[in-house]
């Protein structure tokens, strides 16, 4: 195993990017944005890298989540805290019955079902206009306050969300490293035979997709908070695209490459959106070039990157395992 | 409790509209090996799928300790006793060969695992399980390593050592040693006899030496059924399978 999968690495990694990012960008909602899709991502490299389950669903969670919150906090006074918790609740048991009906297929079946559910919800979120508000979403979510002040400056915001990451991000890394999570790679290794070891498969599946469905719409919340608006955009099958092409460019074999997949590409769609209008189709180039040269994505460029500086040298004696044991 | 562990009442499976396997009666005694042999394509494999449950039985019953199970689902039937090794191998093969022995290991008690905050090494039977199948497969210098790096002889014993590894009552082998050298045969022979002991072993063998050597009892299949079964020296007499062999049908001496 590279060093930098060690938990201890990749939760250092976290907190690190999380004091970088106020010191390198003058947009606090931006970083915010790009903590809040860090959580998204990895949440869907859950499925993606560690369950090997491709799902076009993750936009319904997020913006399950983000119509709690502004439901919520926009008719009532309920505390952020219990919002959040109730947000994470509905995402995992939305999760769980998008994954429970999905799994029963497999292969590109199981995505198009997938696909499917993320267009049945974004009809329902566009017909129940009363609840959502359609097209113009709900407008004027509040922030939350801690101590009695509101977190109104972006920078405030960003290190109430900036906790929830690590929170976040060091449950996630607890999970891929529990027996659970070591068991949902037997089943992405092989389904057939971590059945016939006596794993109940789907009902791990299922689990995976309950966590990750929890974290995304938490995420989907505090994306309401941020932007002040609930919009019909957030839970749209567009959503679940962008999700999962930050999942692929970060690489899903390690959380931390969600957090690089997220960050890489927002700042580059931002950087991008100033100079050109037709942005997207650089964008789509990018995605062209991680496609074909990248195939571990942005992680497994800095885990090659890794090898390349440390252990140039030692890497011929770590290749041939010590025969006396 | 019976003196037979495992039971069919005329098992029938159908893959489409093709009958795989029909009309099977077998009554497999405890503790002791029992050899089915055939040609390729007689349902062999069919029979393993039926029985640990990856295949639904489409007639007939299927009865461990007397308790029907036809219906129990493949992952129940391992917390009941049964386990198998496969004759295509089927490893994890990203993960190391302890690893994979875990998880079999861990497979025993799998709502355990169900837990996300639950460390794997805090299961510490599930690791000394695999250590001690890895003990007895005398792969302890290859712990370690990727199952999929191991050689082809070593990912044979790694595959049987799944099937170990949760510790069955019942254990099916699916030729175990397809495509070994003979060193490697003779090992796998001998724990085979070994695992008769104190486990009941069904065992689907092409090699006529091994199975004449170390079965209690041999059952042959043809075509999805049954055509002879009877102790080893019974089989070798019958002018049935003498036929069946000239035709070259399955590979190795009747020794
Ligand atoms: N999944 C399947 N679908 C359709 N036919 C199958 C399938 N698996 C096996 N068969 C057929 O069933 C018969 C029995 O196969 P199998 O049980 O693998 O035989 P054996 O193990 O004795 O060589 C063969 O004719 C084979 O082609
Ligand atoms: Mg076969």
């Amino acid at each position: 195993m590279n060093p930098l999968d060690k938990p201890p690495v990749q939760l250092g990694l976290a907190l690190l990017t999380v004091l970088v990012l106020p010191l390198v960008l003058k947009s606090g909602i931006l970083a915010t944005e790009i903590l809040i899709f860090a959580m998204v991502v990895a949440a869907c490299n859950l499925l993606l890298g560690y369950t090997g389950l491709l799902s076009f669903g993750q936009g319904i969670f997020f913006g399950i989540g983000t119509y709690a919150a502004g439901i919520c906090l926009t008719r009532w006074s309920i505390p952020v805290p219990v919002v959040l918790g109730g947000a994470a609740l509905l995402g995992a048991l939305t999760a769980t019955l998008v994954g429970w009906l999905s799994i029963r297929r497999q292969g590109v079946y199981f995505v198009m079902l997938t696909l499917a559910f993320s267009q049945l919800f974004y009809f329902v979120a566009y017909t129940f206009s009363d609840l959502t508000g359609g097209d113009n979403g709900l407008l004027g979510v509040p922030r939350p306050s801690v101590g009695g002040t509101a977190l109104n400056t972006p920078w405030a915001y960003y290190t109430f969300v900036a906790v929830c990451f690590v929170t976040v991000f060091a449950l996630l890394v607890m999970v891929t490293q529990s027996t659970f999570g070591r068991t949902l790679i037997a089943i992405r290794e092989n389904e057939g035979r971590a059945a016939a070891i006596g794993f109940p498969t789907r009902l791990f599946k299922i689990e995976a997709f309950a966590i990750s469905g929890a974290v995304t719409a938490f995420s989907g919340a505090l994306h309401a908070m941020l932007i002040g608006v609930a919009p019909l955009s957030n839970i749209e099958y567009h959503t679940s695209e962008l999700i999962l092409i930050m999942t692929i460019i970060g690489g899903s074999s390690s959380l931390f490459g969600s957090v690089l997949g997220a960050g890489f590409y927002l700042l580059l769609a931002d950087a991008l959106s100033t100079v050109w209008p037709r942005w997207l189709l650089l964008l789509g180039l990018v995605l062209v070039t991680v496609a074909l040269f990248l195939q571990r994505g942005l992680w497994g460029l800095v885990e090659r990157g890794y090898d390349l500086i440390f252990r140039r040298g030692r890497s011929i004696d770590s290749e041939t395992p010590a025969k006396e044991h | 409790m019976t003196d037979i562990a495992l039971q069919t009442h005329g098992l029938g499976v159908k893959y489409g509209t093709f009958h795989a396997l029909a009309d099977v009666d077998l009554r497999i005694r405890r503790n002791s090996v029992h050899s089915i042999i055939g040609p390729n394509g007689a349902g062999k494999t069919t029979l393993f799928h039926a029985l640990t449950g990856r295949v639904r039985a489409s007639s007939g019953r299927i009865e461990l300790d007397g308790r029907d199970i036809t219906n129990t689902s493949d992952d129940d039937r391992v917390r009941l006793g049964i386990a198998r090794s496969f004759q295509v191998t089927s490893l994890f093969p990203n993960l190391s060969l302890r690893e994979n022995l875990r998880l079999a290991a861990q497979g025993r008690t799998p709502w355990q695992a169900l837990a996300p905050w639950r460390r794997a090494e805090s299961n510490r039977e599930a690791l000394a399980t695999a250590d001690e199948v890895i003990g007895r497969l005398a792969l302890g210098a290859v712990a370690n390593r990727l199952a999929g790096e191991l050689s082809h002889g070593q990912q044979r014993r790694l595959e049987v050592g799944m099937a170990m590894a949760s510790r069955p009552r019942v254990i099916l082998l699916d030729e175990p040693t397809s495509g070994m050298g003979i060193d490697d045969i003779e090992a796998m022979k001998q724990l085979i006899r070994d695992l008769g002991r104190d486990h009941t072993v069904l065992f689907i063998e092409h090699n006529m030496g091994i199975v004449m050597n170390i079965s209690d009892m041999v059952t042959v299949m043809r075509l999805g059924r049954k055509l002879v079964e009877g102790t080893p020296a019974e089989v070798r007499e019958d002018p049935e399978v003498q036929r069946a062999y000239l035709g070259n049908m399955i590979t190795g001496d009747i020794a």
